[in-house]
């Protein structure tokens, strides 16, 4: 049988007793989504590096904690990436933007795009503005925005990660969206105001 | 479906887990009310530039450094584990140690205890050679101890490595059987004898243990 055909648990046993080969492979199945998450909720690429680092240290040294009778070991490993990150951003106000990504040297790449230099520059404005809005909103809002909206999943999948009803993620998805609105509008219109002011 | 619901609902409609006579109410909604219809387009543009968030940091991944570090600590880990599991095993080897020590401990007294041995042996030649009793006790002591031994009368000589040592408790009489000479009112004497025998089980070669009187055996 293949390494990659067998299943998490046997992996993580081999991994656990030194099987590299186990481990990267769940490392490399798990280890984007997770910093994904844990990014663009903190917005501090070395935050985010940090927790999955921890993440991955906590399966190597105390494999116990994992029970697979209890559910997936992806669900597992988000839900302790999720405690870290909720701990960091209880601990600490945000660092520094993601503008920061490539200075930190992780794996992003400027995507390839056919647009005009004018046009890319407006479209980093309004990714820029977007990612701000995103990171001011208070923590429960921005994740229900961050696993609804940018990670795509369901609410049932949102409300089983961060372990609250359905009804409650709607509800923060909703506050959340209403605080985007409004955050962005703010930011937009204050250029168009400034602006018709001068004329 | 009124404007408050369409607030808390409406901006559903176009996602795949969406209910749909929810998403169907939401639209019917949104095309009769100006105020709702500005609100989704609000949101439209919005989620566009949420998609333009998702696209930009769609292929993120920790950095290198991060795999590396934790293949570190693999390696520490497995290295670590082998010598704990020697210190794990320590136990069980000692008590397999303690267990053999006490068995040959009890085969010792229960045949009598072997006293020091010296290298006394002066033994005449004989013409006659025997095998050992069966039914006397024997002890296989050691396989390298070549020390000063007299050979018995017709065995061949073969190299020390291929021989073993057997320490045999026996009546002085049953020397005889090996062809050495042995004093008769002492023939029924206990000695403690070592045989010096070869690949082929045949004893080549015998020594006395000091209190044994060897010399006055043979006499």
């Amino acid at each position: 049988m293949k390494i990659l055909d067998e299943k998490e648990p046997a992996l993580l046993k081999r991994a656990v007793r030194g099987d590299e080969g186990a481990f990267l492979v769940l490392y490399q199945k798990h280890q984007a989504s997770l910093y994904r998450y844990a990014l663009r909720m903190t917005g501090s690429p070395w935050a985010a590096e940090e927790v999955v680092q921890e993440v991955f240290l906590l399966i190597i040294r105390e494999p116990q904690k994992f029970q697979p009778d209890r559910g997936a070991l992806g669900a597992f490993l988000f839900g302790v990436t999720r405690n870290r990150v909720m701990k960091h951003l209880e601990r600490l106000p945000r660092e520094d933007s993601l503008d920061a990504i490539n200075a930190h040297g992780t794996t992003w790449r400027e995507p390839e795009d056919p647009l005009t230099p004018m046009m890319i520059a407006e479209k980093s404005e309004r990714i820029e503005q977007v990612r701000e809005a995103v990171l001011g909103l208070p923590t429960e809002f921005r994740e229900a925005v961050v696993l609804c909206e940018l990670e795509e999943m369901s609410y049932e999948e949102a409300a089983q990660a961060c372990g609250c009803p359905v009804g409650t993620i709607r509800s923060r998805l909703h506050r959340g969206r209403a605080l985007l609105l409004a955050k962005l509008e703010l930011l937009r219109d204050a250029p168009r105001r400034a602006s018709a002011g001068a004329k | 479906m009124s404007c408050e619901q369409f607030e808390l609902l409406g901006l559903d409609m176009d996602r795949p887990d969406a209910q749909p006579e929810e998403a169907v109410s939401a639209r019917e909604h949104a095309a009769s009310c100006e105020r709702c219809f500005a609100l989704l387009q609000s949101w439209r543009e919005l989620q566009q530039d949420l998609r333009l968030l998702q696209e930009n940091t769609r292929f993120l991944s920790a950095p290198a450094r991060v795999e590396m570090r934790l293949k570190q600590e693999l390696r520490t880990r497995r290295e670590a584990r082998v010598p704990r599991s020697t210190v794990a095993m320590a136990p069980w080897a000692l008590a397999a140690a303690g267990a053999l020590a006490v068995a040959v401990g009890w085969m010792h007294w229960r045949d009598g205890s072997p006293s020091r041995i010296v290298n006394k042996a002066a033994v005449s030649n004989s013409s006659r050679s025997g095998t050992i009793a069966p039914d006397s006790p024997m002890l296989l002591a050691a396989d390298s101890d070549s020390g000063a031994f007299t050979r018995l009368p017709a065995s061949m000589p073969s190299p020390y490595e291929n021989r073993e040592i057997l320490q045999v408790r026996m009546q002085r009489g049953a020397l005889g059987r090996f062809g050495l000479p042995v004093a008769q009112d002492r023939a029924a004497e206990w000695v403690q004898v070592d045989f010096l025998v070869g690949e082929d089980g045949v004893p080549q070669a015998v020594r006395l243990h000091d209190d044994s009187q060897l010399d006055s055996t043979l006499q």
